[in-house]
């Protein structure tokens, strides 16, 4: 919840000079307009932003960033306003700024492997696009149908894919951004290697809208693998399921998929999609491989092997594509489905070395049910990505006091493992509390350092990052 | 590979692969006024380097420099003595200047490199950091009355964790111990510049080093999760992580990777690695033009083919190659195209794939036989700039281009070296797009050399009027400062300058490389 001053009004004179640059059309100002913006996918978390605008192209996101700069309002860059930080909370008023009017895909080219978007085309329009050549795109966040390419760099958003094909920023290889100051950069290129300068791209990739507007980006594409294939193993405990893991990377083999859920959460997807799952497991554990036909088939005999081995009770392959992506639907809809069990659902994302990730799972029932919170926990096990999810009735009590305090000691746990308060999801207003602990003073006053040499005026998403 | 090294020794002599320069007194005197002078005798360098950041070392005594520094080295960890300073004096980069350090610092520890800034904050000095001197930008050069802060002593690997799959290393442990002591743990760092030999994960990191294997692997800072970094001020910064993910703040890991020391010191990193790669299966192919080879390897881009490797050499690199190894390259081709597929029982198909594609395009496709053909392939690409060293002085260059513009890039070349009355080698990791077009001439000579070095910027000129980078892997150094200005433009350069104010206020850090920080 935001505990910030609200430090910012717009005078009449700044809106009209708004609605001059963007056109009334791209000017929301009255409550019923602008309500939906005061938050984004972060529960607890509300502000109501001074006004909204919905830039069509990068001189009028100057125009804006300029005019911010010199009447010294913040911006608040929004993409599909799907984060889980609440970075794009107008804690303190000013403009959430919304990229999604500029949705352009300009271009995929098969010759170059490489697709350039405007900010606001989603996450899944240009991996359709880039499927339509025979292209892939790799990262896939579990939000790809709503969240933009801008926001998942701006984000460095992970996904389902994460261990093979790495995260948003092992794609980005150039980007078109506004300067707080209304300038326009570009930085990186359309090309494989480039280390001409500072690697801007990369500082500005998980920047979450702090330094710059992102207007335009080009990201590299991959061949389509000729084929996928899925299994799912269910295990009696998580710590036989985390010994599967890590016999299974022992192995040399780097799948595409590497997922768990654990007893509650298969309970949840169950419970509301019916998908037969093995209710009285301790965990699921879903693998799965592209690529050749050939590479497929002997990567996933090895899986299934493995977890056989570690004494699974059962374990399932997908004969199709289709059989495939109903085993992949149990992961992706954990989510909605923890969150048909109570008004609210926080979702968390803590990174632990791997080895440790039964423990930490461990460690997060234990902290649970010391606070008496209803918590399930799924996520990427072959990163070590944990996502615990707590769910509860705002009107119950302390329960959302629970919730928090319980959630405290799970980051300091993942940090005393050696692990990280977020992999994916970033830091935005909800972790800001934490952000010292993790990264300590010194690096903290660098990073301010870093922000006033992009935002001397502080008007870029001003408060989020640490900023 | 130590045969390779010890030519590098006798090539070179002593203080670096230096060779015969002309005189320009009027070069070194404007070396001279920023602090930069010329080691022996050249025709001309690269930029004017008429800035050092306003940080020009005052008239600090050397006597309470050297004795601050000892207050807290050890006696052999600071070098003084005239010819074994001169050894750290400059990298393997034509045409740049390098000054005549007042000390040169063999760090051993996080500690000493932190003693060595503050000391240099203190008087006010500029500081280079050094890995193994391989660099080809003159980013290593030292800067006359500064200090030279080797990590080049700091040779251990502190931590292989297998089960994360990364390792931990001190910054002077070179790219191929590193390579070898992970391998023997059934683990895989990929990054292998072809000075995998003699360049050190400091430099590698330095520079955002690439190699043979980008094309399918990618560069340096792909493998980078975290950092220990000394600042301009001596203060210790960790950075990043050792999970895989982890997105907590700003990407400062990345900024420090390719920075050309001029950020920070970094005395210590954590690398994540592969498993193991499965033995490669090797082809090659000969073609009639180098276009069509370019064309051949946007074909197989295209095409989406994922080869680990993908060299391209030209007539001119094969026979120096051939000479140099005492080999039978088939040299009269006008061009060869070299690849591998490391997917284990896949990569024989992959190969044969491959290989249609490139016969489609008129290449003449022949298979390794065995193991040690595949290796004599192999150690041909790798060995091209020693074997073209022995041919007289050389200017490599490193040009990045989109690849389905390679064709034009080599055409271009060609059309330079004809304009210039030059031998312009081509080599390069074509599957990048990623050329080292390199010229070797008489540096006697000095029309050759004005030549030669008018034809070093006609090639970069022709990189970026492709939609290319003026360096694809080798960095910016001395050498190319001016062209970063134009490749960034002004906002960007500005932008370069605040972030370096934001890390290295007082510019101690390798100041007037990469960029200049005066307007
Ligand atoms: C159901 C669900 C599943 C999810 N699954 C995943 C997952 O698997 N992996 C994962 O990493 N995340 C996941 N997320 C989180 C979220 O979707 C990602 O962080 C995503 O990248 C946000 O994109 P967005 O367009 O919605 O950005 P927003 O939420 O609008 O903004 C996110 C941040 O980016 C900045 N920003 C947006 N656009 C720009 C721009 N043009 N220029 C500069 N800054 C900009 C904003 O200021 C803000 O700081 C999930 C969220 C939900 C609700
Ligand atoms: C024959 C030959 C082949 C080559 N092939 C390739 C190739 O295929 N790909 C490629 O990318 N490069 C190649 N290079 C260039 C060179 O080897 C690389 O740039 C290498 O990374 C430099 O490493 P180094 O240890 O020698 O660093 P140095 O040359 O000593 O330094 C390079 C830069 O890194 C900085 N630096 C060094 N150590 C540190 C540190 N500890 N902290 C901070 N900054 C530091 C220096 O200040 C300097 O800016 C080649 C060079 C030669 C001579």
């Amino acid at each position: 919840m935001s505990t910030v001053e609200r430090t910012h009004t717009l005078t009449d004179a700044v809106l009209a000079e708004l609605a001059g640059i963007v056109g009334p059309a791209n000017l929301l100002v009255s409550d019923g307009d602008v309500e939906p913006y005061a938050r984004d996918a972060t529960p607890l978390f509300r502000a109501r932003p001074d006004a909204v605008v919905l830039p069509t192209d990068t001189a009028q996101v100057s125009a804006v960033l300029a005019l911010a700069t010199r009447a010294g309002f913040p911006v608040i860059p929004r993409g599909g306003g799907s984060n889980l930080a609440a970075m794009t909370v107008a804690e303190r008023g000013g403009v959430v700024m919304v990229l999604t009017r500029m949705n352009q895909i300009r271009e995929i080219s098969s010759d170059e492997l490489l697709a350039v978007v405007q900010p606001g085309v989603t996450t899944a329009e240009l991996a359709d696009a880039a499927a339509a050549k025979g292209l892939l795109y790799a990262p896939d966040p579990g939000s790809r149908t709503v969240s933009t390419v801008a926001g998942n760099v701006a984000t460095c958003a992970g996904g389902l894919r994460g261990l093979k094909y790495g995260v948003t920023r092992n794609y980005v290889l150039g980007l078109e951004a506004v300067l707080p100051t209304g300038e326009v950069i570009r930085t990186g290129s359309r090309l494989w290697k480039d280390v001409a300068g500072y690697d801007l791209t990369r500082l500005l990739t998980g920047s979450e809208g702090t330094l710059a507007v992102i207007t335009e980006v080009t990201v590299a594409l991959l061949p389509m693998p000729a084929t996928v294939g899925t299994g799912v193993a269910y295990f009696d405990s998580l710590a036989d399921a985390g010994t599967a893991v890590a016999r299974i990377i022992g192995l040399g083999v780097l799948p595409a998929t590497l997922e768990f859920l654990d007893n509650r959460c298969i309970n949840a997807v169950e419970d509301s999609n019916h998908l037969g799952l093995d209710r009285t497991a301790g965990a699921l554990l879903l693998f799965g491989d592209d690529g050749p036909d050939t590479h497929v088939a002997t990567s996933l005999d090895r899986m299934a092997a493995t977890c056989d081995v570690v004494g699974a009770r059962a374990v399932t392959r997908a004969r199709d594509v289709v059989e495939s992506d109903a085993l992949m639907a149990a992961r992706r809809c954990s989510l909605p489905a923890l969150a048909r069990l109570a008004p609210i659902t926080m979702l968390e994302d803590v990174t632990v070395p791997r080895p440790l990730l039964a423990r930490m799972v461990d460690t997060i029932d234990t902290i649970a049910a010391q606070h008496h919170v209803v918590c399930a926990t799924f996520g990427h096990a072959g990163d070590g990505n944990l996502h615990p999810t707590i769910v509860f009735d705002p009107h119950d009590g302390d329960a959302r006091h629970r919730a928090e305090a319980a959630f405290d000691k799970v980051f300091h746990a993942a940090m005393d493992l050696g692990g990280t308060i977020t992999g994916e999801h970033g830091i935005g207003a909800a972790k800001r509390p934490w952000m010292a602990a993790r990264l300590g003073e010194d690096q903290l006053a660098l990073l301010r350092r870093v922000k006033s040499a992009f935002d001397p005026a502080g008007i870029l998403n001003p408060g989020k990052l640490g900023s | 590979m130590t045969t390779t090294l010890d030519r590098i020794r006798i090539t070179s002599g002593s203080g670096g692969p230096r060779r015969e320069r002309d005189t320009d007194p009027g070069a070194a005197q404007r070396g001279r006024a920023e602090g930069l002078t010329y080691p022996g005798r050249m025709a001309t360098t690269r930029g004017s380097t008429d800035d050092l950041g306003g940080s020009a070392p005052g008239p600090a005594d050397r006597a309470q420099v050297l004795a601050a520094l000892r207050e807290h080295l050890p006696e052999q960890a600071v070098l003084t003595d005239h010819d074994l300073v001169q050894g750290y004096r400059t990298d393997r980069a034509m045409f740049c200047p390098a000054g005549m350090p007042l000390a040169v610092v063999l760090a051993r520890e996080t500690a000493h490199v932190q003693h060595a800034l503050r000391v240099a904050s203190r008087f006010g000095l500029p500081v280079v950091p050094q890995g193994a001197r391989s660099g080809l930008s003159g980013a290593a050069n030292a800067i006359e009355g500064g200090l030279v802060v080797s990590t080049e002593k700091m040779t251990e690997v502190l931590e292989l964790d297998v089960a994360n799959r990364f390792v931990v290393t001190q910054p002077g442990v070179l790219n191929a111990e590193l390579s070898r002591h992970v391998e023997a743990a059934g683990l895989f760092y990929p990054p292998d510049p072809s000075s995998w030999e003699f360049c050190s994960i400091g430099g590698n990191l330095g520079t955002n080093s690439g190699g043979l294997c980008c094309v399918k692997y990618g560069v340096t800072a792909d493998y980078v999760l975290g950092l220990e970094v000394v600042l301009a001020s001596g203060e210790v910064l960790r950075t990043g992580r050792r999970t895989v993910k982890g997105v907590a703040g700003y990407d400062l890991t990345r900024l420090f990777v390719g920075s050309e020391g001029t950020l920070g010191i970094i005395t210590e990193a954590t690398l994540a690695l592969r498993p193991a790669a499965r033995r490669p299966r090797t082809a090659a192919a000969l073609f009639a033009s180098g276009r069509a080879a370019a064309e051949a390897v946007a074909a197989v881009v295209a095409g989406g083919h994922q080869p680990s490797l993908l060299e391209i050499m030209d007539s001119t690199t094969l026979r120096a190659a051939s000479d140099y190894l005492r080999a039978d390259l088939p040299a009269d081709a006008a061009a060869m195209l070299l690849w591998q597929c490391d997917t284990g029982e896949g990569a024989e198909a992959e190969v044969r794939a491959i290989g249609a594609v490139v016969q489609g395009c008129g290449g003449e496709v022949v298979e390794a036989a065995d193991q040690a053909e595949a290796d004599l392939l192999l150690a041909a690409r790798r060995c091209v700039l020693l074997a073209l060293e022995r041919l007289g002085t050389t200017l490599i260059d490193d040009v990045c281009v989109p690849r389905s513009r390679l064709g034009e890039l080599i055409d271009g070349v060609a059309r330079i070296a004809a304009e210039r009355s030059l031998v312009i080698g081509v080599v390069g990791h074509a599957g990048d797009g990623n050329m080292h077009p390199t010229v070797v001439f008489d540096s006697r000579d000095a029309e050759q050399t004005a030549a030669a070095l008018a034809s070093f910027d006609d090639v970069m000129a022709l990189g970026l009027e492709l939609g290319g980078t003026i360096t694809g892997e080798h960095g910016v150094g001395v050498l190319k400062r001016e062209w970063l200005a134009r490749e960034v433009g002004p906002v960007g350069l500005r932008v370069h300058r605040d972030l370096k104010r934001a890390l290295d206020p007082a510019g101690i850090l390798n100041p007037g490389k990469v960029f200049s920080l005066a307007d």
